[in-house]
């Protein structure tokens, strides 16, 4: 009888990946992301993570976070930060504003980063303008260094502001191989989205 | 009882087999210095690895003339002999900070070269880096640490309630503090000594707490300046550093070289850089109080473009008015960098001036033709692109 309870421990433990609610996102059907009405039909499997990095916010990923994130933010409100503030009090990450234009989604994710993850090392390579889910939107690139780090990785986005509310996604990546590989799923992903 | 005669006791033999100290007579910035002890050389092993890692960081400002500048301070500063013991880096970081390792490697954050207004302050926070190399700090508080951490291991193992621990810890954290302030006289004395105006030292820190009011305002907080360090508080605080640095000035601290045009001059080719990392750290107060520091009462067009872009970036509908008037200084003032017809269009814009704010942008993709957001900028004046 103890040796069924420890092993019920046991099992309780080797099962806490399903308790952090990773899933698996099968391929060509459409799925609403991010607790939002933004819809998208992803071609290939994706791995959604139980971890959100923010309220209206939800990450995809082949390999894990790290090698490849795929993030959308779904509706993201006036006055509301891009993700959870590491610290409001000392650290506290710029807020959408209602007179936000497509071109300042960039600027937006760029001092987030830089604050939420300590590093000087973000630029934006570049920005094009780019339908987004039949709206008016925006593509734009970007590279960063997390601190401590010495890996280089590269960024790509599409968002745009409708009905006053953000929606992005962003899809990064180490520069050497990981970017390149993933990218061409991510794309497919953002083309497929829905409003 | 039992705690404090165990202490007492253990002190003794710690600290008394550690006061000779059985160092080398040589100095650590002497030539091929190899440390002794067996704790001094796992430090410098340590800090030879952290040094490494370093290097290769991207962080590393690696621009050979600001390199230079640097060291040349440094040595006006300490002396010729001393200062070839020690590596620069400059750590690209928009905050206020500088260290040391005790293997001599020194590291100079950019937000600290921003904030500082002339070459007696650089040499003064190059000095009090310095003093904690020249005099072992990182060794002597290691040691400190591992005694004091010894006596607590043993009195909680035979005196379980005793107070002990507590008073041991503040010690610890209030030798901390006495090396700082060491370290701040040391840096005094080399810039006295070097013929710098000694009251510098005191007005990094007067600033430093005004900037820190600044932002905590900015932020909706209360302003917290601190007239006593806290019990885990490793630094004095910048109010005890300002007062005791002034008081060491003596009556005529104003005496001396500040070396204000060579300090500008070799800033020049960063400032704008070291500004764009600052303003991008969503610290409005902070960063308002700091160029309104650096401009001093005269507006440069630099300042005002990067004002323009602080509140811009804040975006309020008033922070949109101010920063469109900014951004028209900045140009009155003959700033011809593109960016401040780009900041000017898009706050007009964003403002709801359309008009004007189309015609700013046009004329921003005039002045840069290459620029990598141009046909983002073009479907906002409304020529081609996705509407």
């Amino acid at each position: 009888m103890k040796g069924l309870r420890i092993a019920a421990i046991g099992l309780a433990l080797v099962a806490a990946p399903v308790l952090a609610g990773n899933k698996l996102i099968p391929a060509g059907q459409p799925v609403a992301v991010a607790k939002s009405v933004l819809t998208v039909t992803p071609s290939v499997e994706w791995n959604k993570l139980g971890a959100r990095p923010g309220r209206n916010s939800e990450t995809w990923t082949f390999d894990g976070d790290a090698l490849n994130d795929l993030t959308f933010y779904g509706g993201i409100e006036p006055e509301q930060t891009l993700f959870r503030e590491v610290s409001k009090r000392t650290k506290p990450l710029p807020r959408v504003k209602a007179t936000m234009l497509v071109t300042d989604i960039p600027t937006l994710v760029e001092n987030s980063y830089r604050i939420a993850l300590d590093t000087p090392l973000f630029t934006v390579e570049g920005m094009e303008p780019m339908a987004f889910a039949g709206k008016p939107g925006i593509r734009f690139t970007y590279s960063f260094t997390r601190p401590n780090e010495d890996l280089p990785r590269k960024g790509e986005g599409r968002g745009a502001i409708t009905g006053g509310k953000l929606y992005l996604i962003t899809f990064e990546a180490p520069r050497l191989h990981y970017f390149d590989a993933g990218v061409a799923a991510f794309r497919q992903v953002a083309n497929s989205a829905k409003l | 009882m039992a705690g404090w005669i165990i202490a007492a006791a253990l002190a003794g033999a710690a600290l008394g087999a550690g006061a000779s100290d059985r160092l080398a007579p040589l100095p650590p910035y002497g030539t091929a210095y190899t440390p002794t002890t067996v704790d001094e050389r796992g430090l410098w092993q340590q800090a030879d690895e952290a040094e490494r890692d370093l290097r290769d960081s991207p962080a590393v400002v690696r621009d050979p003339a600001l390199n230079a500048y640097l060291t040349k301070v440094l040595c006006r500063s300490v002396g010729e002999d001393r200062c070839r013991g020690v590596r620069i880096y400059v750590v690209r970081a928009p905050v206020f900070n500088a260290s040391m390792t005790p293997n001599g490697m020194m590291v100079v954050y950019t937000g600290a070269l921003l904030r500082l207004r002339d070459e007696a302050e650089l040499a003064a926070l190059l000095g009090h880096e310095f003093g904690h190399f020249e005099m072992r700090h990182t060794l002597a508080s290691f040691r400190r640490g591992r005694t004091i951490g010894d006596i607590i291991a043993w009195t909680s193992v035979l005196s379980p309630y005793s107070t002990l621990p507590a008073s041991l810890i503040q010690l610890h954290f209030s030798y901390n503090r006495a090396q700082e302030a060491e370290a701040d006289l040391m840096g005094l004395r080399y810039l006295a000594a070097a013929g710098y105006r000694p009251l510098a030292a005191s007005r990094i820190w007067e600033r430093l707490m005004a900037e820190q009011d600044a932002t905590a305002l900015g932020r909706k907080r209360h302003v917290t300046h601190r007239y006593s360090a806290g019990f885990f508080a490793d630094h004095p605080t910048e109010l005890a550093r300002a007062t005791y640095l002034r008081e060491a000035a003596g009556a005529d601290g104003e005496r001396g070289d500040d070396s204000r045009d060579a300090f500008l001059t070799a800033m020049r080719p960063w400032r704008a850089s070291f500004l764009a990392d600052q303003i991008k750290l969503n610290d409005f107060g902070g960063s308002e109080y700091l160029l309104g520091e650096l401009a001093g009462g005269q507006w440069t067009p630099d300042l005002l473009l990067t004002r323009g872009e602080l509140y811009r970036e804040r975006g309020n509908p008033r922070d949109l008015v101010s920063a469109a008037q900014f951004y028209q200084q900045a140009i009155d003032a003959g700033c011809t960098d593109p960016i401040a017809w780009r900041g000017l269009g898009l706050s007009l814009l964003r403002g709801q001036q359309e008009a004007a704010g189309r015609a700013a942008l046009k004329t921003y993709l005039e002045r840069a033709p290459q620029a990598s957001d141009r046909a983002a900028m073009a479907m906002l004046i409304g020529e081609g692109g996705v509407q």
